[in-house]
């Protein structure tokens, strides 16, 4: 530890040093361009020059305190968002609801064949929902003025995934969205950590609000012969009336009844949230978290309840986690104080500033980013906004070698190009499904761990067709859900302005001699102006540049 | 001419749109060491039926009075079932199976399924997928993870191919793989073909002249799969013996996978998902819900196997779900979820015309939590035996980590 400390305030020293260095070797064009690259889903036409002549590092000061940045442009398309309208319970009562339509059609229908369940209006339902929020991180990473903030959402929606087509997660996941990650994307981590830990969505997702102690029952459950259906009296037909039915009632709700320890958000707490895989901690240290967080529950989850602690099914015995005692009987307060331990722990930190550096630096980062990260979390206690500003202060962020060497993932190439035409993108879920297309579908990675930081997870023949598919028809103007406006960007020209053009507004000058070559040949067949420029304009997205951030 | 990949191999005439090769596609291409001529040949299909399949009334335990007990209303009677052994039968809907049986290339795995108890669709398929029972955190598929520890078989981009509109989990992973929504629709759009080509080119230009990296050899596997394509000239198949498939997207599918299997591209592994197979309600029994999905499931399975004939010397298809379900039936003459199913395996290979697997039983002190039919074979055992006997797989503990493939353990579905 005490190494790292004097490798970080070495790495102080020097910073100045390599910064100016670096700075000589970028034009405050590059490194504005590089700048709207990593902390923003890409420039709009007209930012390169803005940010390069206010300066790169201000704009970056001001993008790390969204609060202080005007986005009223953004609320005002977010109104026309009908999901933002709705609480959880407000989804899981059409939900529910959507549910029964669907048994009951079915118990009277007599079909040889069961519907497709994609067709149902259950699935439709929860599509389209599911399809208008995917659609709202769109329409925001596109249009927010805070775009820093947009990327950190995306990325702590990535580490604290939840999996929105799992059960009660179809209804949690928007609420889990808007009311614990995107109020605490640039807070501090150990808040962040906590309220992911109390979120419906991820106990449901993880299975921790089935997790209790062995042996525990629950009150309700001795009732269960007494009130057999919710308060309901059993009447003369009723079949409830039947002691034999009765007791199979009682029988198959104990049988459903949780039974001991899950250690799935244990484990991926310690795994993925926190420590990282190579974090020291033992399996006994994955069963004591579990029996740390027994009683962390929901209060009725199919209603969309809110967290609700259990006592009844906490382990009230003694606990160790990595070497520390946790003594019984604490309730809650165990878990939270475990939190706290977890999100300053070092292994921690090194963790998650890695993968923070693997974001915005490089898919293989730098270790002297990652102490950089660690010691301004240390400094901090681990503010995420001081973490941010130390990597993007640091010399590993402008080193030449780390620019343009990330691809972009299918939301940043679907984002930015939408930025780089100018394009509206309306309520529909369209974008979001371009973006499934490509690989990654928003909330519907089905594993704990996110989608991966690194390219080989999503480059490959079949999703760079795609890109090209969907570069051609934005340009073009006939992808639907979304309206491109090129007349504002590119005017109509020779080809050589029209190259021009092109390559400085889309491609931030980046354009090779090689692609100047293909789209001459491309352009010298055609008289159309307009169809000229689409063609341009679609192959300089599609192709490789426009792959690099 | 060092370049041993298949595509090049065995149609020639494809190399001619090979260029400029950089260090890092000789590099893949290295992993392209030409292995003898059988196991390369070999091909595996795995159809997923997403949702549980009731396995019972699949491979039905005709010979056992407690099934008809349990199921007053959706067993499929005894004169309806098309028996198999005297003791299990087919669904009657699944008959266009029977002369694969008594050929001996159709054989049912019994009791089969995961070691872990979970009842959930979500984590049950996970688990299906990852291969990895019990362990959420496993990140790619164990198809994905055959083809990258068996990459010395031949690289192209058509070796594992997913047939729908995303990559399913069982194929996800850092060796390539494709998914193909729709074949004749695989590649740049445009609204006529000149167009198209000239697109194409333009892109293949971009890309040969500035794109590195993993870029730069992913675009070339791009162009090179629609470039065989385009020769192959999907809307133009014709299914060969008059095999008639089914509509709707599991025919669709395998017929996909059948032009691709003719076409020689060197397609390895393929996967289709088949969905509806949750029966709560109204399940049926020989005519119904789960009558009408086995209908379509046995004539598409019937069909694939006549369009490929001789063909099928080299092709397994194998048929998983992620659980079976309960043996009694439920208060809305379905099943509810249960623990163990049944599993199918078809073509050349299989060593048919059984039964495979220890049956445990249908008697309640029998039962996986006196409800279900336990698993007496782990999913595990039988992949592991398609991989390693049909496929060749080597490196089968690095295919199923913490997972110890044992021979003793096969169910016995490969012949030989």
């Amino acid at each position: 530890m005490k190494t790292a400390i004097v490798l970080s305030l070495l790495t102080l020293a020097w910073m100045p040093v390599r910064v100016a260095a670096q700075h000589a070797a970028l034009t405050p064009q590059d490194s504005a361009f590089h700048a709207l690259n990593r902390l923003a889903y890409g420039p709009r036409p007209g930012d390169v020059p803005r940010v390069a002549a206010d300066g790169v590092m201000p704009w970056i000061d001001r993008q790390l305190a969204p609060e202080r940045i005007d986005d009223d442009r953004l609320a005002e398309r977010e109104r026309q968002f009908q999901i933002l309208a709705y609480g959880r319970a407000d989804l899981a009562a059409m939900y529910t609801e959507e549910q029964r339509e669907r048994r009951e059609r079915k118990l009277a229908a007599a079909a040889d064949t069961m519907a497709d369940p994609a067709a149902s209006p259950i699935a439709q339902r929860g599509r389209r929902l599911a399809g208008e929020f995917a659609d709202l991180a769109i329409v925001r990473a596109a249009l927010s003025e805070r775009q820093l903030y947009e990327v950190m959402v995306d990325f702590w929606t990535n580490h604290f995934n939840v999996y929105v087509a799992k059960g009660a997660d179809r209804f949690l996941t928007p609420d889990y969205i808007e009311h614990t990650i995107r109020p605490r994307a640039m807070g501090k981590f150990e808040d962040l950590l906590i309220a992911t830990a109390r979120s419906p969505a991820m106990l449901f997702y993880l299975d921790n609000w089935e997790s209790v102690a062995p042996g525990s029952v629950p009150p309700a459950a001795l009732r269960v012969r007494a009130r057999p259906f919710f308060g309901r009296r059993p009447g003369l037909f009723d079949p409830m009336h039947d002691p034999a039915r009765q007791d199979s009632v009682r029988r198959r709700a104990l049988e459903r009844m949780p039974k001991g320890i899950n250690e799935n958000y244990a484990r991926e707490l310690l795994e993925l949230h926190t420590l990282g895989v190579d974090g020291g901690y033992t399996q006994q240290d994955v069963i004591d978290v579990a029996r740390i967080f027994t009683g962390w529950s929901i209060e009725r989850p199919q209603q969309a309840g809110d967290f609700q602690f259990h006592d009844w099914a906490h382990d009230r015995s003694e606990k160790h986690v990595l070497g520390v005692r946790f003594e019984g009987g604490h309730d809650m307060d165990e878990g939270i104080r475990l939190l706290k331990l977890l999100a300053n722990h070092p292994a921690t930190m090194h963790h998650v500033s890695r993968k923070l550096c693997e974001r915005f630096v490089n898919d293989d980062p730098p270790d002297g980013c990652v102490d950089d990260a660690v010691a301004a979390w240390r400094r901090s206690n681990g503010d995420i906004r001081e973490v941010l500003r130390a990597i993007f202060h640091g010399p590993d962020f402008w080193a030449v070698e780390n620019v343009r060497a990330k691809v972009k993932t299918p939301l940043e190439f679907v984002v930015s190009a939408a930025r780089a035409v100018l394009a509206q993108p309306d309520t529909s879920p369209r974008l979001a499904q371009v973006v499934a297309r490509l690989g990654e579908p928003l909330y519907l990675h089905v594993a704990p761990d996110g989608y991966p930081e690194r390219e080989a997870a999503w480059v490959n023949s079949g999703a760079l067709l795609d890109r090209m598919n969907a570069a051609v028809a934005l340009a073009a103007g006939k992808l639907q859900g979304i309206t491109v406006a090129l007349d504002s960007i590119v005017s109509v020209g020779d080809a050589e302005q029209l190259i021009g053009v092109v390559n400085e507004k889309i491609l931030g000058g980046a354009m090779s001699e090689n692609t100047k070559q293909v789209l001459r040949r491309q352009l010298a067949g055609i008289n159309d102006p307009t169809q000229a420029r689409a063609l341009v304009v679609g192959l300089a997205i599609g192709g490789p540049e426009f792959q690099r951030q | 001419m060092t370049i041993s990949r298949r595509v090049f191999v065995k149609s020639g005439g494809l190399a001619l749109f090979s260029f400029g090769l950089d260090p890092l596609f000789l590099a893949r291409a290295a992993f392209a060491v030409r292995p003898p001529a059988s196991p390369s040949d070999r091909i595996l299909v795995c159809l997923f039926q997403r949702g549980a399949v009731d396995g019972l009334n699949m491979i039905v335990p005709h010979g056992d009075p407690i099934y008809y007990r349990e199921r007053p209303r959706i067993a499929v009677p005894e004169k309806d079932v098309v028996d198999l052994d005297g003791y299990f039968g087919l669904h009657p809907r699944l008959a266009a199976l029977k002369p694969l049986w008594d050929s001996k290339s159709l054989a049912a795995i019994h009791a089969v399924g995961s070691p872990d108890a979970t009842r959930s669709h979500f984590d049950a398929q996970d688990y299906l997928e990852s291969g990895t029972p019990g362990v959420k955190a496993t990140s790619d598929g164990w198809l994905n993870r055959y083809c990258q520890h068996d990459r010395e078989h031949q690289d192209t981009p058509f070796r594992a191919v997913a047939f729908g509109p995303q990559l399913p989990r069982i194929l996800a992973g850092s060796a390539p793989t494709l998914a193909i929504d729709d074949l004749q629709a695989f590649g740049l759009r445009a609204p006529q073909p000149v167009a198209r080509d000239r697109l194409t080119r333009a892109f293949e230009e971009l890309y040969a002249g500035a794109a590195t990296g993993l870029l730069s050899a992913s675009s070339r596997e791009a162009f090179e799969a629609v470039e065989m394509l385009k020769r192959l000239d999907p809307g133009q198949y014709r299914p060969a013996n008059e095999a008639d498939y089914p509509r709707g997207k599991l025919g669709k599918a395998l017929l996909e996978i059948a032009q691709l299997i003719q076409a020689d591209v060197g397609l390895q592994v393929a996967f289709a998902d088949v969905t509806g197979w949750d029966t709560h309600v109204n399940q049926g029994a020989t005519e119904g819900q789960l009558a009408g999905r086995l209908g379509e499931l046995g004539q598409a399975l019937a069909a694939f196997t006549r369009d490929l004939g001789e063909r099928m010397r080299d092709v397994v298809v194998l048929t998983m779900s992620e659980f079976g379900r309960t043996v009694r039936e439920n208060g809305n003459s379905g099943t509810d979820h249960g623990h163990a199913t049944a599993m199918l395996v078809l073509g050349g290979p299989v060593n048919g015309g059984k039964v495979l697997g220890k049956w445990p039983g249908l008697d309640a002190a029998q039962r996986f939590e006196a409800r279900d039919v336990a698993v007496t074979t782990d999913f595990r055992d039988l992949f592991a035996e398609l991989l390693a006997r049909h496929l060749g797989a080597r490196d089968l503990s690095a295919i199923f980590p913490g997972f110890m493939p044992d021979p003793a353990r096969f169910p016995g579905a490969i012949s030989g």
